[in-house]
């Protein structure tokens, strides 16, 4: 498959397994250049597998993937040059300092910059002379993510890189990852906290057993998904609940609350409308209600959204 | 104080895998050197001859003790004994006290335990209960064994009393050195240098007035003079010992904050130096540490083979009879001797090679080696960082054996070409070092997950068939399938280079092979 120049990295139909445990089932990622994507799922849906399989540590059973033009099996070197990568559950030498892991990886990777590497380590208050074996969580993440941002390189491949580190170092980090956005390089940001995915993302991959299950930006992903209305009016209010896309409604004579499939929404609104609307407050559902729905108790509720 | 027994019973438990190995270790040791003492110096004249050798050859004295154990059959037992048991008793003490106390403290396991009901000393105080017990039962243990094999009961409890108090003082003394630092590697390394420091005093003393050997643990426990002069009066100066300093040791942890030493770790480098920026620098770094430990351990055990070499020689001429079972016969009992002291010295030197690759795979599982193949190091480059370790450090293994021996040895007959003799010895094992290596790596490449158990076993096939290959007539092609027996017995026998080059073809293909199977395989499986 021949990337276009403005796909950073497509995966199609991608599968692999150890042993018995299927950890990808048929994924789909398409990351556009210049993009935040995010990577959405739980824990153990796949997307360390993922990345893993995008830097040529693992090889897929099928599918396909390109990166930058190239097989991440094959050309695993040269896109090495080209991108940064920090692991989700980052590991340090114990006996390295953190000044000593960046400036490796740093010169490892090619092209290490030393005043940009001066600059995180005092926004992130990291003291690079302490043995890692010292470092908390936080600071071995901090060592990993400032030597993955003091890189000059096209696409950044972050597992989980805020886990660890407190509200003040997630939003330096969020600050930075908008400089990288507005500097025209891709971020491929797996995560589960769904706040800064959507403070972040453009656009957004949600992954569920090995599968891609949604793909968009958010607001098409809100679109193919249930608004939550409030609306109180002059008369009574009557067969609402029972119109198709309506859920989980309340009804109280002139006042009602329900969810409503986005797709449903005009239908809905032009029922009301007669009734004489005296209030009505919508609101669009946040990613962690759009997440949860997906994962939540009742399996039925899981597909994409829309009509059912 | 409270929760020390509950914390005992834990400690206890924590330890039950490994303790009674070096127990039973230590049982084996006493059990073998009494057996081989008594078989070999039974006369009162077999013994007045080996104690004028001794007295005449300072690198004996230096390697075991004051000539004055010679006295009697039990001494000598103690002479060749004592001083090496009681090493290994105190790394037993060093570790144990380290682990159960800075070790948990560091890992943050203590934090949750003193969380608890569980007082500020309990901790302490249960590691030492838990060493001072196991010295007992190490000291009950050499006892026994010793009068099972037939030396005299009240000299063979004052040797027990000894074996269990000397090595005492370490586990006192560890608990010093564990409020000092923060790292548990610290105080072992700390502990495990005073430890080489007292052998060091001992050894100087021994060989001259006798002085420094007071200044030292290992020289009091020799100082009773068991089977001797049996004095009990020099026990207690360990006894002292261990009280001052567990006192100091509480003393220290009174005024010092959890997690915390009263030595401050010193910050290192911010900025990684110019070697620090590739696979090579990276492996050399990881395992250096490693490599120097394995080194100095082979230089000594070197040293100790060459100061004996000498009297080898008198002994086989004061007991022709002998010679007909070395392999060389009476006239080469010197190169018979350094052949198989070289021989058993390559086996401990191909373990260090396997060591060195299972690192590599170390690597692999602890999740470093995914953030290096995530840069542009391919993993070729990366194995062979980590290979060049592997390569250069077995090179050295061979040398730092050669040297021991042939130093201690060129100096004991006053010749010194045979240290370039021996040294060139040694390394004409290296392709089968090597070789036995490459199967680990070969391993790694292919069945990961095995890469342990194959190396080890490769390592211990080899020292069945080379220590026991002979007295179980072991079929040929058995032997045929260790590289040990293809490499020609230096200096007893001529070199040969041919076995030599196929070996290390052999190596260069199992090498290959093996990143063969790395290449195509998942990282980190």
């Amino acid at each position: 498959m021949n990337a276009s120049p403005e796909v950073a990295l497509r995966v199609s139909a991608l599968s692999k397994s150890f042993g018995r445990v299927t950890a990808l089932d048929g994924l789909d990622l398409t990351v556009t250049t210049g993009e935040v994507h995010g990577f959405l799922g739980p824990n153990g849906s796949g997307k360390t597998t993922t990345i893993r399989i995008l830097l040529g540590l693992l090889r897929a059973d099928s599918g396909t993937v390109s990166m930058l033009g190239g097989d991440p099996w094959r050309d695993a070197v040269d896109l090495h040059a080209r991108l940064a990568y920090v692991p989700g559950d980052v590991t340090l030498w114990p006996g390295v300092t953190g000044g000593e892991v960046i400036d490796l990886l740093g010169r490892m990777r090619g092209r290490p910059d030393r005043r940009r590497r001066d600059d995180l380590l005092e926004m992130f208050d990291l003291d690079p002379s302490r043995k890692a074996r010292t470092y908390s969580k936080g600071n071995r993440q901090k060592v990993a993510l400032i030597a993955a941002l003091a890189s000059d390189v096209e696409l950044l491949l972050l597992d989980e890189p805020t886990s660890g580190l407190d509200p003040l170092m997630e939003s330096v980090f969020q600050q930075c990852i908008q400089e990288v956005r507005k500097q025209g390089r891709t971020v491929l940001l797996s995560s589960h906290i769904l706040a800064e995915a959507e403070a972040l993302c453009d656009r957004v991959s949600i992954i569920r057993r090995g599968r891609t299950v949604e793909t968009g930006t958010l607001a098409e992903l809100r679109h193919l998904t249930r608004t939550s209305i409030t609306v109180e009016t002059r008369d009574p209010i009557t067969g609402v609940e029972t119109m198709p896309g309506v859920h989980d409604a309340v009804l109280e004579t002139r006042h009602a609350r329900f969810d409503v499939d986005t797709a449903q929404l005009e239908a809905v609104v032009c029922r009301l409308a007669p009734l004489g609307v005296r209030s009505l407050t919508s609101t669009p559902p946040t990613l962690e209600e759009m997440f949860l729905r997906h994962y939540g108790a009742d399996p039925a509720d899981g597909g994409a959204g829309g009509a059912s | 104080m409270t929760g020390t027994l509950g914390l005992l019973r834990f400690m206890l438990r924590r330890e039950r895998r490994g303790l009674p190995w070096w127990l039973l270790g230590v049982a084996l040791l006493w059990l073998t050197q009494s057996g081989q003492s008594q078989n070999l110096y039974g006369t009162p004249e077999d013994l007045a001859e080996l104690r004028s050798t001794a007295e005449g050859n300072a690198a004996v004295v230096v390697m075991n003790g004051p000539a004055r154990l010679l006295d009697s059959i039990g001494g000598e037992i103690v002479f060749e004994m004592f001083g090496f048991v009681a090493v290994v008793l105190a790394l037993m003490n060093i570790f144990m006290v380290g682990r159960q106390t800075r070790g948990d403290e560091e890992t943050g396991r203590a934090e949750l335990i003193r969380s608890a009901r569980v007082g500020r000393r309990a901790p302490l105080a249960a590691a030492l209960a838990l060493a001072g017990a196991a010295d007992l039962a190490a000291g009950v243990i050499v006892c026994a064994v010793v009068v099972a094999t037939g030396l005299p009961v009240g000299s063979s409890v004052l040797l027990g009393a000894a074996t269990a108090v000397v090595p005492a003082t370490f586990a006192a003394l560890t608990a010093v050195t564990a409020q000092l630092f923060e790292s548990a590697r610290s105080v072992y390394g700390s502990a495990a240098a005073l430890l080489g420091g007292a052998f060091a005093l001992r050894a100087a003393g021994d060989a001259g007035s006798g002085a420094l050997s007071w200044l030292s643990p290992i020289g009091w426990g020799q100082r009773i003079y068991p089977y001797v002069a049996d004095r009990w009066w020099p026990l207690l100066l360990p006894l002292a010992a261990i009280a001052v300093l567990t006192t100091m040791a509480v003393a220290l942890l009174d005024r010092r904050d959890f997690g915390h030493g009263l030595v401050a770790p010193r910050p290192g480098r911010p900025v990684a130096s110019a070697a620090f920026s590739n696979a090579y620098g990276l492996a050399w770094r990881l395992q250096r540490t490693a490599l120097t430990g394995w080194l100095a351990g082979l230089v000594l055990l070197g040293l100790a083979y060459g100061s004996m070499g000498d009297s080898m020689q008198q002994y086989v001429d004061d007991h022709p009879e002998i010679a007909e079972f070395l392999p060389g016969g009476a006239a080469r009992v010197l190169d018979s001797y350094l052949a198989l002291t070289i021989a058993l010295s390559a086996l401990i030197a191909s373990a260090y090679g396997v060591s060195s690759v299972l690192r590599t795979r170390g690597e692999e599982t602890s999740g470093h080696a995914e953030s290096v193949l995530a840069t542009r190091t391919s993993r070729l480059r990366w194995l062979a960082g980590h290979l060049s370790v592997t390569l250069a450090g077995t090179t050295l293994a061979l040398v730092a054996i050669g040297l021991g021996e042939g130093v201690a040895y060129a100096l004991s007959v006053s010749d010194a070409t045979q240290v370039p003799r021996v040294v060139g010895a040694a390394l004409a094992y290296l392709p089968a070092v090597w070789s036995v290596a490459a199967v680990g790596v070969l391993a790694m490449g292919w069945l990961p997950r095995a890469a342990a158990a194959a190396g080890w076993t490769v390592v211990g096939y080899c020292a069945i068939v080379s220590l026991f290959g002979d007295s179980f007539d072991l079929p040929g092609w058995t032997r045929a399938a260790s590289p040990f027996d293809h490499t020609p017995q230096v200096p007893l026998d001529a070199l040969d280079a041919a076995p030599l080059v196929v070996l290390t073809l052999i190596t260069g293909a199992l090498l290959a092979a093996g990143y063969a199977g790395l290449r195509r395989r998942d990282i980190g499986y």
